[in-house]
């Protein structure tokens, strides 16, 4: 396996996906990076995992979780429970279950779509800043590939980039690796990294 | 001479969008019960490929020419991928068609259709009533999983808000409504599934564990649950662990561990599918 052969065959993915998503689009990053991952794991009905993200933002269980089973979510995920060590501490359920619904389904259940969507808040350890984009962003991600995921064409491109992808041995590489690969090709707005949208 | 080359055109093109429409139907059967095997060996991924090609086809029968069959398997199909207000307004379709005698399944698929529509317009009470309903005296097992899971999760969420007496009262009716289930099809790993998350909010760890264990080995409808499955079963394993005596955690940390080996799981409480 060649890293610049992978890159390359990432390049052509961002290339093809441009045509299909509005210019540069900030969805680029999460669609293909979750493309890959599927890709990866050998997972082909990628048109299903990737439309099931809408799925999983509402997940009806979510909201009906245990207090126990809450705070053990945050106590045993070490950066979250940095983050809430306060509110852990003080067993302040009214703040921790309200932010349980963003950060479950991207920690807890580790939806490749959602984590790659709020890359930028991930690596600035900014959860609570999820916890407040959450809502907005996930619908405007919904509303945005819509057009897309109408087109059969779409579907099919998606799937060639990840098997090009993963036939090059990207699952040789690390996630990060990966995904800062993807947003070296994407011209994003300076700083704020592609994952965010222009207004967020 | 015309009227008769005309007339053969016409039987011709007949015969032909027959025989194509029969195909489409056909085509949707076959993938239909593709799916239907699939799920049955616990692949979902393939099951659901299987049932997205059923509906394109079922969806070109009914539009060709539509049908009772034809809109039954569109049903069946929006059913087993969670469609269920298409699947509803598929079968009323196949209602007004008229239905054979022996088909209570169509019905019991549009009632809960309907009841996953009343509850997503807020009106609670009314789908509560015919999940209930459904969970009574259904036989038809889509209809069935869909009713238990949404009856399990609104009553869950309804009883955040109550006293704990009350909370304890609901909680244990819901109970028993699911060891019903289980005790009627054993083998349905979302019947443990639901009952692993009463359990828990009970407190009742160790049974919340075991059934969350049998989620596990009997198969899940989908990777959300079958992840919140895995995290249920690891909470509790951490927490029993916890509450026991050094003396007594070791079974428990053994059955775990051969638990783990053979799902394959990096250690006793990291599932494959956690990021390191």
């Amino acid at each position: 396996m060649s890293k610049k052969d992978v890159e390359a065959a990432l390049a052509r993915g961002v290339d093809i996906l441009d045509k299909f998503l509005p210019l540069k689009s900030w969805l680029i990053f999460p669609v293909l990076y979750s493309a890959c991952v599927w890709a990866v794991r050998r997972v082909f009905d990628y048109r299903e995992r990737i439309l099931a993200w809408q799925v999983w933002l509402d997940p009806d269980f979510v909201r009906t979780k245990p207090d126990g089973f809450i705070l053990g979510f945050f106590a045993r995920n070490d950066a979250l429970n940095l983050a809430y060590a306060d509110e852990i501490a003080r067993g302040d359920l009214r703040v921790l279950r309200a932010a349980f619904p963003a950060l479950y389904p991207v920690f807890g259940l580790e939806d490749a779509f959602l984590k790659a969507l709020f890359k930028a808040e991930i690596e600035a350890a900014d959860y609570r800043a999820i916890v407040v984009e959450f809502a907005a962003r996930t619908a405007r991600a919904r509303d945005e590939i819509r057009p897309a995921a109408a087109d059969p064409d779409f579907w099919k491109a998606l799937q060639l980039i990840g098997m090009e992808a993963a036939s090059l041995g990207l699952h040789l590489l690390r996630d990060e690796a990966i995904q800062d690969m993807i947003v070296g090709l994407i011209k994003g707005p300076a700083g704020l990294g592609p994952s965010v949208p222009p207004e967020a | 001479m015309r009227y008769r080359a005309s007339r053969a055109v016409a039987l011709l093109l007949a015969v032909a969008l027959s025989a194509a429409c029969l195909t489409s139907l056909g085509r949707a059967k076959r993938y239909y019960a593709e799916g239907q095997d699939h799920a049955r060996a616990l692949e979902t991924e393939l099951a659901v490929v299987s049932w997205k090609r059923a509906l394109d086809e079922a969806g070109r029968a009914c539009r060709r020419r539509p049908s009772t069959q034809s809109f039954t398997v569109k049903g069946l199909t929006e059913a087993n991928l969670g469609r269920w207000p298409e699947a509803g307004a598929s079968f009323l379709q196949a209602f007004a068609l008229g239905f054979g005698e022996g088909e209570a399944w169509a019905s019991d698929a549009a009632l809960t259709g309907l009841a996953a529509s009343f509850e997503d317009r807020g009106l609670e009470a009314a789908a509560l009533r015919i999940y209930a309903q459904i969970i009574d005296r259904s036989d038809f097992k889509p209809a069935l999983m869909l009713a238990a899971e949404r009856r399990t999760n609104l009553i869950l969420a309804r009883a955040a808000g109550v006293d704990p007496g009350e909370r304890g009262r609901t909680l244990a009716a819901l109970l028993k409504t699911l060891d019903r289930l289980v005790d009627r099809d054993f083998a349905c790993g979302l019947y443990h599934y639901l009952h692993a998350q009463v359990d828990g909010h009970l407190g009742d760890l160790r049974r919340s564990y075991e059934e969350a264990v049998m989620a596990r080995e009997l198969g899940l409808p989908s990777e959300k649950i079958g992840r919140d499955n895995d995290n249920q079963l690891v909470y509790c394993y951490t927490r029993l662990l916890d509450s026991l005596s050094p003396a007594d955690r070791g079974p428990l940390a053994a059955a775990q561990a051969r638990w783990a080996a053979k799902w394959g799981w990096r250690d006793d409480r990291t599932p494959a599918w956690k990021k390191e």
